[in-house]
């Protein structure tokens, strides 16, 4: 993964992690760095509004938060809200400093994802041992969390590959390619996914289809305790050889009954009713046990099913292949056996289906659906860390904007939508009164510059015309400038995060003053 | 006078604050003086005679919490009570009350400013 890598080469270049402290007084802030300075770069805000504008521009620089509760314009709550609410707070770990020592504070805080919460008056070890704990906590959850990952998906494989060269042997002996298992399993699965849209009858979570489509690839197994010359021969079986054919199913409950251990893993406890139940019947009139209807697990009634299926449309040696279409006649009409008439009617709303998953299925299979679920997982990882990517992007914006704006007369903005905030040139600033940056300006400009607000209103509604494809917009607007209102015209630009689907993420834009153009 | 003997003279707790800066005598001294060029105090009582409540409750918390870390043990204790009065959705204190309140503070931050004013 890129973004790992380049953490791993960002931590040995850079071995000073940067701390962001934000606390309304100096004298807090002058205590926590000198206590700090040392080991860490340190960077402080005065208050809540602060910190998240230096986070919406560069959280991903920050390697902690040292966050007071009690502070002017946006305490911090608010700013452990905005955290959560842009996902800084997955990579970026807070700790909480304040003199409220009241539990409901403490706890609050924690709900809010706060990873540690130290209380006035601070001591210097703590603090600095404190610090040092939740940034390594930090870098090892991140390797360990990729770890895991690593080792469940080849953990999953190995056992995979095991039950693969398990029943091959089976077939193998039997003269069979193999493939009848994954068949299986891939049919099993297919059903079994169905069933649970149409019928709440068998409830089953995708862990429990999962192991019992794992398991069906077991079914056989008995088969390894029949003689060769019944288990191959070309013709018709005498009723004495069908008799001893008919044990495998007894036989291969039996031997898993008598595994010593894993005995109560749920994987063994599917297998075990695959294997000694695949031969019953719904009327009763299947063996072993002649269990009826639904006395008969729902895993070994869909494995029959697909143990039928996939045996009529192979070729075996007593008998050459069934095409598709004959197969699923046969079966419907009652000619292999009968099933549960909701399994039957499942099989023909889903044959299309079926058909598709066997003509798919090889031994690379497994392994390659393993892969498209772990790369999903990454994928959404990598949309999730996106606001991360979006604050990367616009802090370059930012400093052509700063840079660009510096060397103008005119009064340029720069609007980015999520945190929704409004940033200013200085001299723009100074003309019409307002902050260089505001956060949430929609609600904030009003009392300060109403004619601010109304063009604020007017841009962002040109805006949503706009498109990657044409991502300019101009209109006249009159500003409150200097104590007096003057004509201006407004150009400005939208401003997309390239990808797949563009993604809006701003403005920017300049005022000119008509008098002076 | 050293700022031991500094402590001594506002009942400051001199020990608890030398140990959490890690026993250095140089950062106690440099961030107690700082205390004289503090605007939280200004802050608290500019809100207190505005009578803005929510303000001076923030000015009072703020001085709280410094007084905490430097050890000004009289001036936490007046401060932490006043905070409390002034505290958001709790019952309100009279004027009469808040005022009393604000002298003990007053006073305790005067005491201090005079202690430091020695050394400085």
């Amino acid at each position: 993964m890129p973004e790992s890598e380049q953490r791993k080469a960002a931590s040995k270049n850079h071995t000073r992690y940067k701390i962001l402290i934000a606390d309304d007084s100096a004298m807090n802030r002058a205590l926590l760095s000198a206590m700090l300075e040392d080991e860490y770069d340190i960077t402080e805000v005065e208050n809540g509004a602060q910190a998240v504008s230096v986070l919406q521009e560069r959280a991903s620089e920050f390697a902690l938060v040292l966050l007071d509760i009690v502070m002017p314009e946006m305490d911090g709550f608010e700013v452990l809200m905005y955290m959560n609410k842009y996902h800084w707070i997955d990579d970026l770990p807070v700790i909480m400093i304040s003199s409220e020592t009241a539990p409901q504070f403490i706890r609050r805080a924690y709900e809010f994802n706060a990873n540690d919460y130290i209380s006035r008056p601070f001591d210097a070890a703590v603090v600095q041992k404190r610090v040092k704990n939740t940034l390594m906590l930090y870098a090892k959850q991140r390797r360990l969390a990729g770890l895991v990952a690593d080792q469940i998906f080849e953990k999953k494989r190995t056992s995979n590959i095991m039950v693969a060269i398990l029943s091959h042997i089976v077939e193998f002996r039997n003269g069979e390619s193999g493939l009848h298992v994954l068949h299986i399993s891939a049919i099993t699965e297919l059903l079994l996914k169905r069933l649970r849209f149409k019928t709440d009858r068998y409830p089953l979570t995708d862990e429990e289809i999962d192991l019992i489509s794992t398991a069906s690839a077991l079914h056989d197994i008995g088969k390894i305790s029949i003689p060769s010359e019944v288990l191959n021969k070309p013709g018709r079986l005498t009723p004495e050889e069908f008799a001893i054919m008919k044990t495998h199913s007894a036989v291969g409950g039996e031997m898993l009954d008598q595994l010593p251990i894993y005995r109560d893993e749920p994987l063994l406890k599917y297998a075990y009713q695959i294997c000694r139940w695949h031969h019953e019947r719904y009327d009763g009139r299947g063996y072993p046990d002649g269990l009826v209807g639904d006395d008969i697990p729902i895993s070994a009634q869909i494995v029959a099913l697909a143990d039928v299926y996939d045996a009529l449309t192979s070729d075996r040696c007593y008998k050459k292949a069934f095409s598709h279409e004959q197969s699923i006649a046969m079966i419907t009409r009652g000619e292999c056996g009968t099933f549960n008439p909701l399994l039957l009617e499942l099989l023909q709303d889903a044959a299309d289906e079926v058909r598709e998953a066997v003509s798919h299925s090889s031994f690379s299979a497994p392994v390659r659906a393993e892969v498209s679920v772990v790369t999903e997982k990454l994928l959404e990882e990598e949309r999730l860390t996106n606001p991360e990517r979006v604050a990367r992007l616009l802090s370059t914006e930012r400093t052509k904007f700063q840079f660009l704006s510096s060397v103008t007369e005119h009064i340029v903005f720069m609007y980015t939508s999520s945190p929704s905030m409004l940033a200013l040139n200085p001299r723009g600033a100074a003309r019409l009164g307002i902050p260089e940056t505001t956060l949430d300006p929609s609600a904030k400009l009003q009392p300060a510059n109403a004619q601010c607000q109304s063009t604020l209103d007017r841009m962002l509604q040109e805006t949503r015309s706009a498109t990657p494809e044409e991502p300019n917009r101009e209109f006249d607007v009159d500003m409150y400038v200097d104590g007096q209102s003057k004509p201006f015209h407004c150009q400005l630009r939208a401003i997309y995060l390239d990808g797949e689907e563009p993604e809006y993420v701003g403005v920017v834009g300049v005022l000119i003053d008509k008098d002076e153009a | 006078m050293n700022i031991q003997q500094c402590y001594a003279l506002f009942g400051g707790a001199y020990d608890e604050v030398l140990s959490r800066m890690g026993g250095s005598e140089r950062l106690v001294s440099r961030f107690a003086l700082k205390y004289l060029s503090d605007s939280t105090y200004a802050q608290l009582s500019e809100a207190m005679s505005a009578h803005n409540d929510s303000e001076a409750f923030r000015a009072a918390h703020t001085l709280k919490g410094i007084c905490l870390n430097l050890g000004f043990s009289s001036l936490a204790a007046s401060s932490s009570a006043l905070t409390e009065a002034l505290r958001p959705g709790h019952a309100q204190a009279s004027p009469q009350e808040l005022a009393a309140l604000m002298d003990t503070v007053t006073r305790d931050h005067e005491q201090i400013i005079a202690a430091l004013g020695q050394i400085a």
